[in-house]
């Protein structure tokens, strides 16, 4: 066997020695993948490239948006889109292309958020959970007594303890995070907790532990990155989701307050104006929540595929096979007889 | 007999899983700023005479006090009474907690003919229109706020169209309602053979009911097609394709083999949706159990929140008790 | 050994030998699947094989070696998207690649039928094993509910399942390994088909219950003259009650011979790798298998003959020249350049 060192250590020096040339092509082979992922996939495209778009209005609203969101002026109340409101005033005379532009701030806030610490919170608990509910006493017990606990917040109607959590916090916006973050926790609770066990019992986890490596490395070094594909899709989805419940609890009432712009109260404020006829002050403001959210849907389909090992495979099959398809010389090709 | 066990054994875990539901609420809704005996006299009452209210209410004393005594009351089929209606909570929610069932009901029977026929087809072609619909349709439903789909519909079919009734609720104030019997206006009108009442009904819940169907067809669209299209993957299928089976009857196999999931995946929609629908309920003016709830707690009315929130926890535990019921008629394994 | 069969059969071995047309014709057959990184791989290659009708044919391999991919390459439902990239399989005369999908379609199951491994996994597991059974009755045979009842009870008769007026109702998380087996049998003669491929439908199982079904399937095939494809990784078996015997390795056929040639002579290294494999004769399966174990794990060579990474008898020339298909004696045909001769 000494004989199979001898390579070893002709590559390390090899290696050492040009390290640049080793490191490139596997970070840019990644993102050349992306990128012909996205060419294959246009729908994938779509939803980047939405998702984009509505971050830049986030951060560039001032500079994009036409007139001041909250500048009431009465006097042009109800104005069809036109020109100069390319999608016309409301009852109070604001415009509303602007407060469009800049009602991102807010939704993609409490929803970036609010995911987010629902992710983080929720994962570590479940991800414990999951690790600690074999363990015989305190951990069993604990872990028994934690799902127990999230089937009860579970069995909550939704949208009456998001409201819940808004008024017993007082309207905020930071209450508002909170209220999104306490609904989708268990969600990642539950995901990252099945996926824990499942990554348990796979075998290089079982010798690690065997080999005497500590619990918590065992979690973060092993457990915890193999499980976390799941929730990144998931997570994407989950934005897209809790810019909807952070436009309904506006709608409500129990959400962000007028002036400020946002996809849901600016609905609630052009209900009445629907019935009469005027439909701009709740349909674009709807057109956009309903675009973004679709973005955010496509962007987690993406995630979905690319994280998973199996099917990130499959798709580059798929991508080759049609790029062979196209190409002027191949093997005898019988066309896809009997198969997909 | 076995499966009477079964159902007797799952009701005993009812009894606390409900006691901590009402528990949580309980303290929750305490914690909302706002004394009722202040909202009720108003600002300038004098403290006497908000201290006597606050005695009638049950307000006083502390709170474990407060949950013990809600509790016993509940026992004996005493929900408490609202303070914004001056009714019994009991009376509320007969009224209003079919009238969300109805359109639930209504809503999630056109979102399985919407959903599953779209999700088997997405399963089924690999490629082409259909599929593309199939994915989009997935996508899109799930993307389109309720509340704002509402108001769609009601400007095209009743601003510009004038099809539709005005949104103002589920029968027009000229008709004559049914006699109460179950409280869902189609079964009654037509237990009372009072056709008036029910087209005029039906004509108020084509609406919203298009409303909720067309988005939690989302959700069952995509259930459908991704448990069929494992399903087709799967060794039996493929195995009935060697056998020159025709292509119905694999499909037939493979729907019957996803059944349990779409199950599951409706009565999860059923559960979200008896608090979930209570954007649809606002827009229309539908006077549903969702709304009674969402005022109780913008008001720190009590009793409205804990009574909706009890009936919809006993109606999800029925609702998986059947589930479970189901998948033992479905599936041979689980016996 | 070959004698006693014939006689069981009833017809002199060398009557068994190719009648005017084959019953299934397989022409320089290649098959492909997509891999992820960008080169397509090649699971079958340069197939020529042909049976006549009342033929058995073992068809030995190992797991990978292509020879489930060959059986579902000829009911045309090739596994992982695979393609045929070339050559042509024609059955009863007739080219498969010229019929179209509702004909291929009652070809299956009706004149071709396929006996599989894992048949608890494979059976639906919603339906009954009689509803399964009238399933193939229904649609290949359009019988009516009595006629289809009295030859579902006929067929589990025939496949010597006991009491099958109550395995009628039984579903298939129910029954035990050989029995599942036994009803995966009856499926595929319930059209009596004239060809069926039995794809290692023996593994699996414990080995009195494999005798049995051997037994059986050796008792049907005698009785109906089907032809049979035996595929198997167990060369021993293919000894009982098959006619030719062929060896597949790595995608492609190695050798091929009637039965008693193909024991009493065999000549290409693979399969007297197999063969020393259960020999008692320490020598032999020492200079055979040799590191086996570890050479094994190298896999099959991508230039000139596919067994050179594991062959004990490797010379240069196997590594650059891929060696054809030669008939060596009568019949007998090896792809090898330095065959075992005796």
């Amino acid at each position: 066997m000494a004989a199979g060192h001898e390579p070893m250590r002709a590559v390390a020096r090899e290696v050492t020695t040009t390290p640049r040339a080793a490191a490139r092509p596997a970070g840019s082979g990644r993102l050349l993948f992306f990128l012909a992922v996205l060419r294959a996939r246009p729908n994938y495209a779509l939803g980047y490239g939405i998702v984009t778009l509505v971050v830049l209005l986030a951060i560039f609203a001032p500079l994009v948006a036409p007139f001041d969101p909250v500048q009431a002026n009465p006097a042009a109340y109800l104005q069809p889109p036109g020109w100069p409101h390319l999608m016309g005033t409301d009852a109070t005379g604001m415009d509303i292309l602007s407060r469009v532009i800049y009602a991102p701030r807010i939704d993609l806030t409490i929803a970036l958020a609010g995911t987010l610490i629902s992710a983080v919170a929720g994962s570590l608990v479940g991800a414990a959970v999951g690790y600690y509910q074999t363990v015989r006493g305190l951990g069993a017990f604990a872990s028994g007594f934690v799902m127990r606990a999230s089937d009860v917040l579970q069995a909550f109607p939704v949208f009456v303890f998001a409201i819940a959590i808004v008024a017993v916090l007082g309207q905020s916006l930071e209450s508002i995070i909170i209220a999104v973050a306490f609904v989708n926790a268990p969600i990642y609770l539950r995901l990252m907790r099945s996926q824990v066990m499942s990554v348990r019992r796979m075998r290089y986890v079982e010798a690690a532990y065997i080999a005497g490596t500590s619990d918590r490395e065992i979690l973060t070094r092993h457990v915890i990155p193999n499980a976390i594909a799941p929730v990144l899709a998931q997570l994407s989805v989950n934005i897209g989701w809790a810019i909807l419940l952070t436009a309904a609890l506006s709608f409500i009432g129990a959400g962000v307050e007028a002036p400020t712009p946002e996809w849901g109260s600016m609905i609630a404020m052009g209900f009445q104006n629907i019935i009469t006829g005027h439909w701009w002050p709740s349909i674009f403001p709807g057109l956009a929540l309903a675009v973004t959210v679709f973005g955010f849907a496509l962007v987690g389909s993406s995630v979905e595929v690319l994280a998973d090992p199996a099917r990130r495979r499959a798709l580059a099959g798929q991508m080759e096979q049609r790029r062979r398809a196209t190409l002027p010389v191949g093997p005898a090709p019988a066309g896809a007889d009997g198969g997909d | 007999m076995a499966l009477l066990a079964y159902i007797g054994r799952r009701l005993l875990f009812v009894g606390p899983q409900l006691v901590g539901i009402l528990l949580v609420s309980f303290f929750l809704v305490k914690l909302i700023p706002g004394d009722p005996a202040v909202l009720m006299l108003g600002p300038f009452a004098t403290p006497d005479a908000l201290a006597r209210l606050r005695t009638e209410l049950g307000l006083d004393g502390t709170l474990i006090e407060q949950f013990l005594i809600y509790l016993w009351n509940v026992l004996q089929g005493d929900l408490g009474t609202s303070w914004q209606t001056t009714l019994p909570v009991t009376i509320d929610l007969a009224q209003r907690f079919p009238a969300t069932l109805e359109l639930v009901t209504l809503g999630l029977l056109l979102a399985l003919l919407i959903g599953i026929p779209l999700g088997v087809a997405g399963a089924f072609f690999k490629r082409g229109l259909l599929r593309k619909a199939a994915d989009y349709y997935g996508l899109l439903a799930g993307a389109l706020p309720d509340f704002w789909l509402a108001l769609v519909l009601i400007f095209v079919f009743y601003t510009m169209l004038g099809i539709a009734p005005a949104p103002l609720g589920r029968i027009d104030f000229a008709i004559l309602p049914p006699e109460p019997v179950t409280g869902a206006l189609l079964i009654d009108s037509l237990i009372a053979g009072n056709w008036a009442a029910f087209w005029n009904a039906a004509g108020h819940l084509v609406l919203p009911v298009v409303t909720l169907g067309l988005i939690n067809a989302g959700p069952i669209l995509k259930m459908t097609q991704s448990t069929m299209e494992r399903m087709l993957e799967a060794d039996f299928s493929r195995y009935a394709e060697m056998c020159g089976l025709p292509r119905h009857v694999v499909l037939r196999k493979a729907l019957r083999n996803s059944l349990p999931s779409i199950v599951t995946i409706v009565s999860v929609l059923y559960g979200f949706l008896i608090g979930g629908a209570v954007l649809v309920e606002i827009v229309f003016s539908w006077g549903g159990a969702g709304q009674y709830a969402v005022q109780g707690v913008l008001n720190a009315d009590l009793n409205p929140v804990l009574g909706f929130v009890l009936y919809s926890a006993v109606l999800s535990l029925v609702i998986y008790l059947i589930v479970d019921l189901i998948y033992f008629a479905i599936d041979p394994r689980t016996r | 050994m070959g004698a006693t069969a014939a006689v069981m059969r009833g017809t002199p071995a060398h009557e068994l030998e190719r009648a005017a047309t084959p019953l299934l014709s397989i022409e320089d057959l290649w098959v492909a699947i997509p891999r992820y990184k960008l080169e397509s791989q090649q699971v079958l290659r340069r197939i020529d094989l042909e049976m006549a009708p009342g033929e058995v044919l073992g068809l030995v391999g190992e797991s990978g070696s292509g020879k489930t991919m060959l059986a579902r390459s000829i009911m045309r439902l090739i596994p992982a998207s695979g393609w045929i990239e070339r050559g042509r399989i024609r059955f009863g005369g007739q080219d498969l690649a010229a019929l179209n999908e509702e004909e291929l379609r009652k070809l299956r199951g009706r004149d071709i039928a396929m006996i599989i491994s894992n048949p608890r996994g494979e059976l639906d597991p919603l339906q009954t094993v009689g509803q399964q059974i009238g399933n193939i009755l229904r649609y290949h045979m359009r019988m009516d509910r009595t006629a289809i009842r009295a030859r579902v009870l006929d067929l589990l008769r025939q496949v010597s399942i006991p009491d099958p007026e109550r395995r009628l109702n039984a579903y298939p998380h129910e029954l035990s390994g050989g029995m599942a087996q036994r009803v995966v049998m009856a499926i595929a003669l319930a059209c009596s088909p004239k060809f069926i491929i039995s794809d290692d439908a023996t593994s699996g199982l414990d080995v009195t219950v494999q005798a049995q079904v051997l037994e059986l399937m050796r008792k049907l095939v005698v009785e109906r003259g089907t032809s049979l494809l035996f595929i198997t990784r167990d060369i021993g078996i293919t000894a009982h009650f098959c006619d030719r015997v062929a060896v597949i390795y790595a995608g492609e056929i190695v050798e091929l011979a009637a039965r008693d040639e193909f024991f009493e002579n065999p000549q290409h290294p693979y399969t007297l790798l197999l063969l020393a494999a259960f020999s008692h004769n320490e020598r032999l399966r020492r200079y055979w298998l040799g590191e086996d174990e570890t050479r094994k794990e190298m896999g099959p060579s991508p230039t000139g003959c596919p067994f050179a990474n594991r062959c004990v008898r490797v010379q240069p020339r196997c590594r650059s020249e891929h060696p054809s298909l030669r008939e060596l004696a009568s019949r007998h045909f090896v792809r090898c350049h330095f065959p075992v001769e005796r």
